[in-house]
């Protein structure tokens, strides 16, 4: 049934729109406009339904740069994936651990798993590029960061 | 396959960390502060900042909550009333929910507090915020704005009442437009002269532009009046291109073009509509800092350097503090919520 | 009338060492902000607010300037070199910028970004010192039904914005219009699809749509490619060389682009971002080989450059001559000739010439500074692409982070950030466009709010869109252009 890569997205597609229109119908009315706030979320839901339909039954097949672009090795993807896992880690570490630490974390474990095996001008850098930053931020421009469990 | 479910389900969970992310992080915030502050109580000496103190402005830079928040922060350093330094942040989101929230999650807290004006009232009594202003620790108030009617200077009206005239005959003739949205300040400041003019406030037409446009659709024509604060008016008055119908203070402000400005009272409607600008404090503030605040605000507010401060920004003294504010505050909110339920906008209904 | 006095004036303001002085200021401090990955002209001139406290008016304010423009000026490096757009007036600039620095021509396509840059502030300043008092009623001439048509025919050039597919375009630019709809609705105060969080009533912010969908996604290229080191090897990089074709090719669109960028720019609330858009998809239309757009083609990074840099001069016709700001920037702009006790106005450049046109003066001074000032930066700034892959990957998160943690203070937006980030990488994987959703995101949401706004006007008559001339007109040129090249296709496909 769900031959192409298209279908199995369409369907994703229909999904949000079907939660979307959803959320919209339950909007409030308000009595001082014309237009009311859910006319356009309701016209976006079902042009979204509509056009993944569409999207369902159209024949245009991916061309084959595409499809390469999809190919990609499986030990990437774990890759992106423990990157992307490491910023979440470090957006729910940002405010405890303070900017300062946290960054010089990330950077230098988020470098090293990608393969950047000069540790000293790793290291070097993951401590100096957030402390300059911290720095200016707080001292030149104003902008306070977390400062966490450093005392400064 | 098995790739892109593994995707969608990490999407998945960090939409639920967003959406939880927000109250850990305060919370780590706020532990710190408790400990310190904790530590001082029962002492004897007058309380006084251990640590350098935090005022936030929950809005962008350029508004007035972060120019009253910045000028204040910086006439307590600068002249010497407050020691320890002042950082002012801005903390913008939900006009202010997102900065009231974060007050909030201090508690207990004495070195952080906000800026606070009629939205405080408004936004929650249209259902927008969790806190209210109950919520809060009010310090003190500072200056007080006023709204101001304008019309295009060849518009057909010379004062509020003519205006007023027609929109009691058929208020859906005229448009007002304002920068705030329906059910906030620009529109209720409009709502509430209207409805002491006995215009059917339910039936008036607002149109909101939160781009700054607002002026320029009173200029080219689009709509009718525009409703404002004082301070935006004076050049385009200046230079003849609108004319101010009213403003909201009890008596003529003072100053060049300003004193020109007719009060609502002097046309025989009797309202007032104040943009009052004070200072608050997370829930459950220690007594002795409300109190210590509370001189050091006092001392601002007659200083010199503040003075000049407020007649840069055309602002007004109203200085309120303790059970003076308590009762200004829960009379504007009772009166406010009564405006909203007329409309139809009260979060109860 | 007094105003060529005023224009004297205002030059002998501006070249005054004080003057030449405070304006280098500006434009450095503004350059270097800029450049910083998520840090924009708003950051900049709050920053330096405090700093005028005291000084001059006009001197002040000649350095406020400078600092917007430089800001504008040096925002486009972080589109070109890391895909991580800092002000939405550069998203544009990525689409070619990007793609030629991979390339390995990193130092050029800087280059013509620089130069376009100067051509469009420079002579978006002449327009402005022989048109600005004339251009105030310009300025206030876009009514609600107006600004509904501009923004419509900026969304109406979706599909000329995507490669391949129209109908993946279109479902790109639906879903992007559908997150600018998250938040209070400004004409009802009814909170959208906020689930009840106060961090969603206030809408998304650009930067965390442009960061997640551009610098994110593009970070996860980089994994997969992170083992490629030919950038480092690459002494070509930092060239500045551009051939005479090179400039002949830029010729056109620069000039073009810095007109309409400016006209764009006057008009309050559409500005530089809008500007950058439509002078990028008009290049590509009127380009005889529009399939390099994307890739890396010339035109397609001058245009949006010398566009959004005219628009930012522009922007101060409402701002000087009205008090109008049009934008969050001249917003804060206006706070800092408020704290300095100018109140900008009709009456402004009779009141105060020197500071009127000191600044339009000054402005000639400060994009000379800013091209002498970045073009000899240029080949230092292309280096930064040779930092070892493993090492540039952590610190391009590092900058969306704390460029997106600027705006609110708020790691909820951090979470978002991270979300479209995702979002943008499946994008990806699925062959959807991230343009035309950033495009419909900008504009979606001041199309509906004018929308809106004309229908309450016109108690819901919808006659006032075809009754004000300028919408009808704008409104008929976006249905030709739609409609256009469909007819062009088909025709193609019967032959």
């Amino acid at each position: 049934m769900l031959k192409t890569i298209n279908q199995r997205v369409s369907i994703i597609l229909l999904l949000l729109a079907i939660g979307y229109l959803y959320l919209s119908y339950q909007l409030p009315s308000f009595a001082y406009t014309n237009v009311d706030a859910d006319v356009l979320p309701k016209a976006l839901g079902w042009l979204l339904a509509v056009l993944s339909i569409a999207l369902f039954f159209s024949k245009d097949s991916e061309t084959e740069e595409q499809k390469a672009r999809r190919d990609i090795p499986r030990k990437d993807l774990g890759m992106i994936a423990i990157v992307f896992l490491l910023i979440l880690g470090y957006i729910f570490l940002f405010e405890f651990l303070g900017f300062i630490l946290v960054t010089l974390l990330f950077i230098f474990f988020s470098s090293l798993i990608l393969g950047y095996k000069n540790y000293i001008t790793n290291g070097i850098v993951s401590v100096l590029f957030p402390v300059i930053l911290y720095f200016a931020f707080t001292e030149f421009l104003q902008i306070n960061l977390p400062q966490g469990i450093l005392p400064f | 396959m098995k790739k892109f479910l593994l995707l969608l389900s990490f999407s998945f969970v960090l939409i639920l960390a967003a959406c939880g992310g927000d109250n850990g992080g305060d919370g780590g915030d706020e532990g710190g502060d408790d400990g310190e502050a904790a530590g001082e109580d029962g002492e004897e000496t007058a309380w006084e900042p251990e640590q350098s103190i935090e005022f936030v402005a929950p809005a962008g830079a350029g508004g007035g909550w972060d120019t009253t928040a910045r000028m204040t922060a910086q006439v307590f350093n600068e002249e010497g009333i407050i020691e320890e330094d002042i950082g002012v942040i801005n903390r913008e989101g939900g006009g202010g929910a997102v900065g009231w929230s974060y007050i909030a999650g201090q508690d207990g807290s004495n070195h952080h507090m906000f800026v606070g004006s009629p939205p405080l009232l408004l936004v929650p009594l249209n259902g927008q915020a969790e806190q209210t202003y109950e919520d809060f620790t009010p310090i003190a108030n500072l200056i007080a704005d006023y709204a101001a009617f304008a019309v295009r200077a060849d518009a057909e009206w010379d004062t509020m009442d003519e205006l007023f005239e027609d929109m009691r005959e058929d208020p859906s003739s005229v448009t007002v437009v304002g920068t705030s949205s329906p059910g906030s300040m620009d529109h209720i400041q409009f709502v509430q002269i209207a409805d002491a003019a006995d215009v059917d406030i339910t039936e008036i037409r607002y149109v909101s532009d939160q781009e700054g446009g607002a002026l320029t659709q009173l200029l080219n024509g689009s709509v009718d009046v525009f409703s404002t604060g004082v301070a935006e008016t004076i050049e385009q008055v200046r230079a003849g291109e609108i004319k101010v119908l009213g403003v909201t203070s009890e008596e003529r402000l003072e100053g060049e073009v300003l004193e020109d400005f007719p009060t609502m009272i002097e046309q025989g409607i009797d309202s007032t509509f104040i943009n009052w600008r004070g200072f608050f404090g997370p829930p459950n503030m220690d007594e002795e800092a409300v109190t210590y605040y509370q001189e050091k605000f006092r001392e601002l507010s007659d200083s010199e350097a503040f003075g000049e401060i407020r007649d840069q920004y055309g602002w007004n003294e109203m200085y309120m503090e303790g059970e003076e504010y308590q009762n200004f505050l829960e009379e504007q909110n009772s009166e406010m919520e009564a405006l909203l339920n007329e409309l139809g906008l009260g979060e109860g209904e | 009338m007094g105003s060529i006095e005023g224009i004297i004036t205002g030059f002998q303001t501006a070249f005054s060492l004080q003057g030449i002085l405070f304006v280098s200021i500006g434009v450095l401090v503004g350059t270097i902000i800029g450049m910083l990955p998520g840090l924009g002209p708003i950051t900049a001139i709050a920053v330096m607010i405090p700093v005028t406290f005291g000084m001059d008016p006009s001197s002040a304010l000649i350095m406020m300037a400078g600092v917007y423009y430089g800001a504008v000026f040096g925002g486009s490096t972080s589109s070109i070199l890391l895909n991580a757009p800092g002000i939405s007036g550069t998203v544009a600039t990525a689409f070619d910028g990007y793609p030629m620095a991979q390339r390995g021509e990193a130092g050029k396509a800087l280059a013509i970004a620089a130069i376009a840059s100067f051509v469009g502030g420079t002579v978006s300043v002449f327009l402005l010192m022989a048109l600005a008092p004339a251009l105030s009623s310009v300025a206030v001439s876009f009514g609600p039904p107006a600004y509904f048509a501009l923004m419509f025919m900026g969304l109406t050039a979706i599909s000329s914005l995507s490669e391949g597919s129209t109908l993946k375009a279109l479902i790109s630019a639906v879903v992007g219009f559908m997150v600018a709809t998250i938040g209070i609705d400004g004409q009802s105060g009814t909170p959208r699809f906020t689930f009840g969080n106060s961090n969603l009533m206030e809408g998304l912010d650009f930067l965390v749509i442009a960061l997640g969908l551009f610098a994110l996604a593009e970070v996860t290229t980089l994994i997969i490619n992170r083992k490629d080191s030919s950038m480092s090897k690459n002494k070509e990089l930092g060239s500045l060389r551009l051939s005479k074709n090179d400039l002949n090719e830029m010729k056109g669109p620069v000039t073009r682009q810095s007109f309409l960028g400016f006209i764009i720019g006057v008009l309050p609330g559409a500005g530089a971002t809008i500007a950058s858009f439509i002078s990028y998809i008009m290049e590509k239309r009127l380009a005889k080989n529009p399939e390099e757009f994307g890739k890396g083609s010339i035109k397609g990074l001058a245009a949006p450059e010398s566009s959004n840099n005219a628009a930012t001069s522009g922007a101060f016709v409402p701002l000087l001559s009205l008090g109008i700001p049009g934008s969050g920037t001249t917003a804060v702009m206006l706070g800092a000739f408020l704290v300095l006790g100018i109140q900008p106005g009709p009456l402004l450049m009779t009141d105060r010439p020197e500071i009127f046109w000191g600044i339009i003066a000054s402005m000639y001074i400060g994009n000379i500074f800013l091209l002498i000032l970045n073009l000899p930066l240029i080949p230092y700034f292309a280096k930064i692409l040779q930092i070892p892959r493993p090492l540039l990957i952590s610190l391009v998160i590092m900058f969306s982070m704390i460029g997106v943690y600027s705006i609110s203070f708020n790691t909820f937006d951090l979470y978002m950030l991270l979300l479209f980030g995702v979002v943008g990488f499946l994008m990806r994987l699925f062959a959807f466009p991230a343009p035309p959703f950033i495009l419909a995101f900008i504009l979606g949401g001041m199309m509906e709010q004018s929308f809106r706004q004309s229908l309450t006007i016109s108690n819901g008559d919808l006659m006032i869109f075809i009754n004000d001339p300028i919408a009808l007109s704008l409104i008929i040129v976006a249905l030709l252009t739609f409609v256009f090249p469909i007819i062009k296709q088909i025709r193609a496909k019967k032959r």
